[in-house]
C-alpha cells in the first residue's frame, strides 16, 4: 500500500472512532434544551451531587498518591522476590467488576464482618457514608496511579541513582531529589487516570455508600437514579457537566504536560 | 594502601563474573582494567563502589573494611559509561548535587564549580542541560561532578568509549591532569588497549572473571605472560617451542607449531625458566619483526625464516603485514615508509634473539585461531 492511501485509511479508521465517542455526546446535548440545562444546574440537587463527586474523587487522588507512589517505588526500583504476585494483586481491580469490587468492601467494611466489627467499635463507620465512597473509589483506582508511575520510575536509568548513591546522597535523598522529579510526568498522568476513574465510579460506589441524596450519592449514581426514575432532564443535566468538567480538566492537563515534555 | 580487593567472587544468575579476584591499588595510582567485554570489569567497578554485592571476598577501601559501608558512604567518585548526568538538572545543578548532600554553602558551591568548569572550557555551558550538550561535554561534567567532592578513589567505566578520536585524546589528557594534581586513587575499566596504555600506571589485565597479568603499561605491552594477554595487547605472534639446547645467553629453539609444515630452529635470548627439552610458548611482538628481500643480506646476529607475504593492511603509520611461513602465520608492523612488498612476494622474516620471550613457560592453549591452518584459511578466501 502507498504511504498516502495508507494514511487516509488510517485517518478514516480514526475517524470512525472519533465518531463512536462523539455521535452519544451529541446526542445527550441534543436531548435537553439551555433553558432546562441552566433550571438543572442551579438545583441544589445537582450541585450536591457535582460537591460530594469533586470532594471525594480529589481525596481519592489525595490517598492514592501517598499510598501509591510509594509502592510504585517499590515495583519500578527494587528487585524481590513475590514481586509479580503483588504486582499482579495490584493490577486486580482493573479486571473486576466494580460490583463485585464493591461487594467485597461491603461484606468487609460491614456490621456482620470481624474487621467491619472492629471499626464500629471505634465509632469508624464506612457503609453509607463518604467515607466509604473513598474507600470504594480508592479501590478501584489506585491501580490507574501505580501503573503510571510505575512504568515512570522503571524508565529511570538505573545509573542515574547509581550516581546520586555514589555522590552520598542517602536512599531518601535520591528519592527526593532525583527518583520524584524525573517520574513527575508518569505520577500526573497517573493522578488524572485515577481522579477521572474516581470521578466516574459507579457499580463499587453504590454498593457501599448506597445513593443518600445530599449525602452519598455521586455524579454517576445520581444519573443512574434519575434515569431510572425518569427524571431525564436531571440526569442529563449531571451527565452534560460531568462530561464538560471532565473533558476540561483533561484538556487542560495534557496541555500542561505536553508544554512539560516540550520544554525538558 | 587505595583499594584492596581479596578473594572476590561474584555469579549472576549461575554466571560467573568474578572468580577469586585479588587486586592491590595504591595510593594515588591510576590502574586501568583492560579486558573484553563480558570479562567482568565493570562488576569490578561496582563491587567497590558498593552498587553490587560480592558473593565472597573482601573490598578495602583507603586501609577501611567496606564490607558493610552502602555506597554513599564509602567516599567515591564514579563516572558511568554513559555518563548517567541527571536529566533534569542544569550542568551546574549536576556538579553541585553532591556538594549539596554535604550541605556546603552556595558560595562555596559557586565558587568550586567555577574553578572546574573554566578548567575544561564550558563555563557557557553551565545553565544548559544535559541533552543540550555534546559527548566530550558530557564527560567532563561526568568527571567535574565525581571530582568535586574531592573523593578517596575515583572510578571510571569506560570513560571515553563514546568520544571521537581528538576529543578522546583531549579527555583523556585532561583526566590524567586532574588526577595527578589531585592524587586520587583511580581505577579505570577500559576494552581499549591504547587508552589503557596512555592513561594508566598499571594495567591489569582481566579475563573471565580473573585478573591474568597486572604490569606496568610498558611491560605488559612487550612481556605478555599468557597467550591470552599476548593476543589482547595484539601480540599475536604465538610460536610452540621445544628448547633444544642451552647456551651461555642464549638458546637454540625448535619451533614445532601444529600446522607448521617444516619445523625450524631459532636462537633466544636465554630466560631462566628455560631447561633443555621444556616445551615452551614464544610470543614476538609485531613490531619487532624485520622483513627483507629474498637476496638481501641478512645479518647473523637475527633469526631467519623463509615466508610469504599472503595480507597487508594500513593501520595508521604503519601497515600491517601476514606472512606464511609453512603453514603458520606471522604478523608484522612495519612502518609505511619502510613498507616496499607486495602480496604474494616473498621475503625473510627477521628478528633478534631477544624478540621472542616466554609466556610463563605454558604451553600455548590450541585455540582456534591458534589452529587455523593456512589451508583452511586459503580454502575460505577462495
Amino acid at each position: 500500500m502507498k504511504g498516502i492511501s495508507f494514511d487516509i485509511v488510517v485517518s478514516l479508521i480514526t475517524g470512525i472512532f472519533v465518531c463512536l465517542i462523539v455521535l452519544p455526546m451529541f446526542a445527550l446535548f441534543t436531548s435537553t434544551s439551555l433553558g432546562e440545562l441552566a433550571n438543572q444546574f442551579k438545583s441544589p440537587y445537582v450541585l450536591a451531587s457535582f460537591l460530594i463527586s469533586l470532594e471525594t474523587s480529589l481525596a481519592v487522588v489525595f490517598l492514592a498518591l501517598c499510598l501509591g507512589v510509594p509502592t510504585a517505588y517499590l515495583l519500578g526500583v527494587k528487585k524481590f522476590k513475590g514481586k509479580e504476585i503483588i504486582d499482579t494483586l495490584i493490577d486486580l481491580p482493573i479486571c473486576m467488576p466494580p460490583l463485585v469490587a464493591g461487594l467485597a468492601l461491603l461484606i468487609l467494611l460491614g456490621g456482620n464482618s470481624g474487621f467491619g466489627n472492629l471499626l464500629s467499635n471505634q465509632g469508624i463507620d464506612l457503609i453509607f457514608s463518604k467515607k466509604g465512597i473513598i474507600i470504594a473509589q480508592l479501590f478501584v483506582s489506585t491501580p490507574f496511579l501505580i501503573k503510571s508511575a510505575r512504568e515512570a520510575f522503571e524508565s529511570i536509568d538505573q545509573n542515574v541513582i547509581n550516581a546520586s548513591l555514589t555522590l552520598g546522597a542517602s536512599k531518601f535523598y535520591t528519592f527526593k531529589k532525583v527518583l520524584l522529579p524525573l517520574a513527575k510526568n508518569g505520577i500526573y498522568a497517573g493522578m488524572v487516570m485515577t481522579w477521572a476513574r474516581a470521578l466516574g465510579e459507579f457499580g463499587a460506589t453504590s454498593m457501599v455508600a448506597g445513593c443518600v441524596p445530599f449525602k452519598t450519592e455521586t455524579m454517576t449514581v445520581a444519573i443512574y437514579q434519575n434515569a431510572m426514575s425518569g427524571e431525564m432532564d436531571s440526569s442529563v443535566a449531571i451527565a452534560l457537566v460531568l462530561i464538560v468538567f471532565s473533558f476540561t480538566s483533561l484538556f487542560i492537563f495534557k496541555s500542561r504536560l505536553r508544554g512539560q515534555i516540550a520544554l525538558s | 594502601m587505595g583499594v584492596v580487593l581479596k578473594k572476590i567472587s561474584k555469579n549472576y544468575n549461575g554466571r560467573t563474573a568474578l572468580k577469586d579476584l585479588d587486586l592491590e591499588v595504591s595510593r594515588g595510582e591510576f590502574h586501568v582494567l583492560l579486558g573484553p567485554n563480558g570479562a567482568g570489569k565493570t562488576t569490578v567497578l561496582s563491587v567497590i563502589a558498593g552498587l553490587t554485592k560480592q558473593d565472597k571476598g573482601t573490598v578495602m577501601v583507603g586501609g577501611r573494611n567496606a564490607n558493610g559501608l552502602p555506597p554513599e558512604k564509602r567516599k567515591i567518585g564514579f563516572v558511568f559509561q554513559d555518563y548517567a548526568l541527571f536529566p533534569h538538572l542544569s550542568v551546574f545543578d549536576n556538579i553541585a548535587y553532591g556538594l549539596r548532600v554535604r550541605r556546603l554553602k552556595e558560595t562555596e558551591i559557586a565558587r568550586k564549580i567555577d574553578y572546574y568548569l573554566a578548567r575544561v572550557n564550558i563555563e557557557k555551558e553551565k545553565n544548559k542541560y544535559p541533552h543540550q550538550l555534546s559527548g566530550g561535554q558530557k564527560q567532563n561534567v561526568a568527571l567535574i561532578r565525581a571530582i568535586v567532592t574531592e573523593p578517596e578513589i575515583l572510578l571510571l567505566d569506560e570513560p571515553m568509549s563514546d568520544l571521537d578520536a581528538p576529543a578522546r585524546e583531549k579527555t583523556g589528557q585532561e583526566l590524567k591532569n586532574f588526577q595527578q594534581e589531585m592524587g586520587i586513587t583511580t581505577i579505570c575499566v577500559t576494552h581499549d588497549q591504547d587508552e589503557a596504555f596512555s592513561l594508566g600506571d598499571r594495567v591489569s589485565v582481566l579475563n573471565e572473571g580473573k585478573i591474568e597479568q597486572i604490569e606496568a603499561p610498558h611491560d605488559l605491552f612487550y612481556h605478555p605472560k599468557t597467550e591470552f594477554v599476548a593476543r589482547f595487547v595484539g601480540a599475536k605472534n604465538i610460536l610452540k617451542a621445544r628448547i633444544i639446547k642451552i647456551q651461555q645467553h642464549e638458546a637454540i629453539v625448535y619451533i614445532n607449531n601444529e600446522c607448521l609444515v617444516q619445523p625450524f630452529k631459532i636462537r633466544v635470548k636465554k630466560y631462566p625458566i628455560f631447561e633443555k627439552g621444556k616445551e615452551i610458548s614464544l610470543c614476538i611482538h609485531p613490531e619487532k619483526i624485520v622483513l627483507k628481500k629474498p637476496n638481501e643480506a641478512v645479518g647473523n646476529n637475527l633469526n631467519r625464516i623463509r615466508g610469504k607475504i599472503v595480507n597487508k593492511r594500513s593501520n595508521g603509520k604503519t601497515l600491517r603485514a601476514t606472512i606464511d611461513i609453512g603453514g603458520t602465520e606471522i604478523h608484522a608492523a612495519i612502518p609505511k615508509a619502510l613498507f616496499d612488498f607486495r602480496i604474494h612476494e616473498n621475503v625473510w622474516v627477521c628478528f633478534a634473539p631477544d624478540a621472542p620471550h616466554p609466556l610463563c613457560g605454558k604451553r600455548c592453549r590450541a585455540d582456534e585461531a591458534g589452529r587455523r591452518c593456512l589451508n583452511e584459511i586459503r580454502s575460505i578466501r577462495s
